[in-house]
């Protein structure tokens, strides 16, 4: 019974996590003072490659602004944050547009850091 | 003298039961264990418009940004001068919206270093704004 249960318990915690992207290769800025960030209804990501993806999904930049205004939908202020992880080296030309399009959909943007150990 | 016999007997649970418990912890810990980061920073960015490029020079303080290089107003600053610098230029403007940083990039600028910049300017007290040169489709004539 113990077992059942368990098992159930890992199936459901993977499913939960089916929109993850930790199967990205990213490596991440490092900055200080950073803070918890805490629950996102959004994740953007630009990887290595400088691909972009949505909550695990790639998508073109023209894609974006849309997609994110109806995944934040009528969200109050407080609940429309949106995780942006972009890869140290990856260019302007690529991650300008996306904090633009956070902006405009009105989410509140979160940029996911590593801590810089002094 | 009779001599009582214990009749307890060891009990040892069955082996086989072994690997499917290893299994499953194997399994829990590899769904528990997340390498991603859960921190970062808050930033405000406010909505941008379309405008037609001004001809008067504008009254913000600029932040231009290349590859490896920073520069406030036109003059190319020291990562470690970068904070104090814009700190003095923002000294004298109570209201938010004269405290508005213009930031350009150049295209090849990568994420770290906009990161330290943009870092620095919320840490002077400015309210960051992006600018960034519209790209447009050019089409010959044929």
């Amino acid at each position: 019974m113990g077992d059942i249960a368990f098992n159930l318990l890992i199936f459901f915690v993977i499913l939960a996590r089916a929109n993850d992207d930790s199967f990205l290769n990213w490596q991440p800025a490092r900055a200080k003072n950073l803070e918890a960030a805490g629950y996102a209804k959004a994740s953007v990501l630009i990887d290595a490659d400088s691909r972009l993806f949505l909550n695990g999904r790639q998508l073109g930049m023209s894609q974006l602004p849309q997609q994110i205004g109806e995944l934040l939908g009528d969200a109050p202020a407080g609940q429309r944050t949106v995780l942006l992880k972009v890869h140290r080296e990856a260019q302007a030309l690529y991650y300008e547009p996306v904090i633009e399009a956070i902006s405009e959909a009105g989410g509140d943007l979160v940029h996911v850091l590593e801590e810089l150990k002094e | 003298m009779k001599v009582r016999r214990s009749t307890k007997l060891l009990v040892e649970p069955s082996a086989v039961t072994t690997g499917d418990i290893a299994f499953n912890l194997i399994v829990f810990f590899l769904v528990c264990a997340s390498s991603a980061p859960d921190s970062g920073r808050r930033q405000n960015i406010p909505r941008s418009e379309t405008v037609p490029q001004q001809k008067e020079k504008s009254q913000h303080v600029e932040v231009q940004l290349t590859r490896t290089t920073m520069a406030i107003n036109g003059d190319v600053v020291r990562p470690r001068d970068f904070v104090p610098q814009l700190r003095r230029l923002l000294a004298g403007k109570p209201r938010l919206e004269d405290r508005v940083v213009v930031v350009k990039s150049r295209p090849e600028v990568p994420y770290h270093h906009w990161i330290t910049a943009t870092s620095g300017i919320e840490e002077a007290g400015g309210i960051i704004t992006i600018q960034r040169e519209e790209e447009r489709e050019v089409q010959i004539p044929q």
